[in-house]
């Protein structure tokens, strides 16, 4: 079977770059799941959790918003900010959510730093929610993933 | 001995100089890290962004969005990035040189030219070259982040959209490596589908296989999801400015690389120069002494 050269960046660094068998990503309009041969597809990235499929190995991430670009057997994508789940510190996240809550409903805030804010929140959030998921599942013996 | 004290003075002077130049490259040096590890960090996202950019926009109808939109040209924007300070050699006057040339060869075809500017020097450069200078933003020091260069940004897309230009070019120098930088023109909008092959060293590399891409990928057409309009609309203003933003940091690594390098040739060159004065003040003191015992081996001949 063929496989899906893909890549994530963020302005910071290359995230991940591989060549895997099926990756699912949060959009705008919804969880997509793209497997090889998918059709040429450009969508918006939303805030969420992104889970990319190697053999039966599997790699979650957080990221929140951004590009997504489906070429022919080629993923890219765009994104604001994606972490590894390991690099992720539930404290920290947790804090920096509560920091941008505590701003938005102290401080005056005009339409920009709102903007800001309100991404920030939701980066968090989604870092947090992907976290913790993935947490419990380590703790547990993993369960079987049927397709 | 007046010819010593002179070169005594002159030695003093320019150990001092000396001092000066080799701060300047220590600081150089330390903000050049900082602007390399920026540069570097975004640049496989802004060529990446780039390479999206161009597909999409090789693969669009130009309907679908105004910033896909290609015009006869009339009337042109240059967006001119220096630095705001000098002594880094020849680091803003090739990216002015190069520009000038450019109005010029544009002003022939009876083509308008309006220059935009970022950063004091290349400013006043544009000034005394009589250049059409419309708009001029500050620049920091270090650009560490996208918002500060937004407003600039804001006015190119707004122009571009309302027609006033027809076609936008980034003026910038390309950060190759700490003694190499390169002043490049590219062009930003309209977007065309040939690569560019300025955005660094990694870029070059990527462009190889790019082309080999292209041939089987030209082949289908997108589609937009949750609707083209509304993808394009987000899509496109932010990676055009991450271009802009992308070039601002090339260009902050190569000011501060060029300031770098500038400095330590000074410093060399003050090296140098005290060794050779230092050699023809021992001379001189040498000669002086040879002289005065000269003299008194004169003057106690003639009292024999």
């Amino acid at each position: 079977m063929s496989k899906i050269n893909f890549k994530i960046v963020t302005p910071e660094r290359v995230v991940y770059e591989a060549e895997i068998d099926q990756v699912t990503l949060p959009t705008s309009s919804g969880e997509i799941t793209v497997l090889p041969n998918h059709i040429p597809l450009v969508s918006l990235l939303a805030a969420g959790e992104l889970l990319i499929k190697i053999g039966d190995k599997i790699i979650p991430m957080a990221v929140a918003g951004g590009f997504v670009q489906v070429g022919k057997n080629q993923v890219v994508i765009l994104a604001d900010s994606a972490d590894k789940i390991e690099e992720i510190d539930e404290k920290r996240a947790e804090e920096a959510k509560k920091r941008a809550e505590e701003l938005l409903k102290t401080k005056q805030v005009d339409s920009t730093e709102f903007a800001a804010l309100a991404g920030q929140i939701e980066r968090e959030l989604a870092k947090l929610k992907v976290v913790r998921k993935h947490r419990k599942t380590t703790l547990r013996p993993m369960p079987k993933v049927e397709e | 001995m007046a010819g010593t004290k002179e070169i005594r003075r002159r030695i003093r002077s320019i150990t001092n100089t000396k001092k000066i130049t080799k701060a300047m490259e220590l600081v150089s040096a330390s903000k050049m890290r900082k602007a390399v590890n920026n540069v570097l960090a975004t640049r496989s996202y802004a060529n990446l962004a780039w390479r999206v950019v161009l597909d999409l926009a090789g693969k669009t109808e130009s309907q679908y969005h105004p910033l896909l939109e290609k015009r006869p040209l009339k009337k042109i924007g240059i967006i001119l990035i220096s630095s705001n300070r000098g002594l880094c050699g020849g680091f803003n006057g090739q990216i002015a040189a190069k520009v000038v040339r450019e109005i010029k060869k544009y002003e022939k075809e009876n083509i308008a030219v309006e220059l935009i500017t970022l950063g004091k020097r290349g400013r006043d450069i544009a000034r005394k070259s009589n250049a059409n200078l419309i708009a001029d933003f500050i620049k920091q020091d270090l650009t560490v982040s996208i918002t500060q260069i937004s407003a600039l940004s804001h006015l190119i897309l707004e122009n571009f959209i309302n027609g006033t230009y027809d076609s936008i070019l980034l003026a910038y120098t390309d950060f190759i490596s700490s003694i190499t930088q390169k002043p490049v023109l590219k062009k930003l909008l309209p977007l065309e589908t040939e690569l560019d092959e300025n955005l660094g060293v990694i870029g070059r590399q990527q462009k190889i296989d790019n082309r080999k891409q292209t041939t089987d990928d030209n082949l289908f057409e997108y589609i937009f999801e949750p609707t083209t309009d509304e993808v394009l609309e987000k899509l496109l203003p932010r990676l055009i400015e991450m271009q802009i933003y992308q070039a601002v940091l090339e260009s902050d690594a190569s000011e501060h690389s060029a300031r770098m390098m500038a400095m330590r040739n000074a410093s060399d060159a003050a090296v140098d120069m005290i060794d050779d004065l230092t050699l023809a003040f021992n001379q001189a003191r040498q000669a002086g002494i040879t002289r005065e015992i000269a003299e008194i081996a004169g003057g106690k001949a003639a009292l024999e």
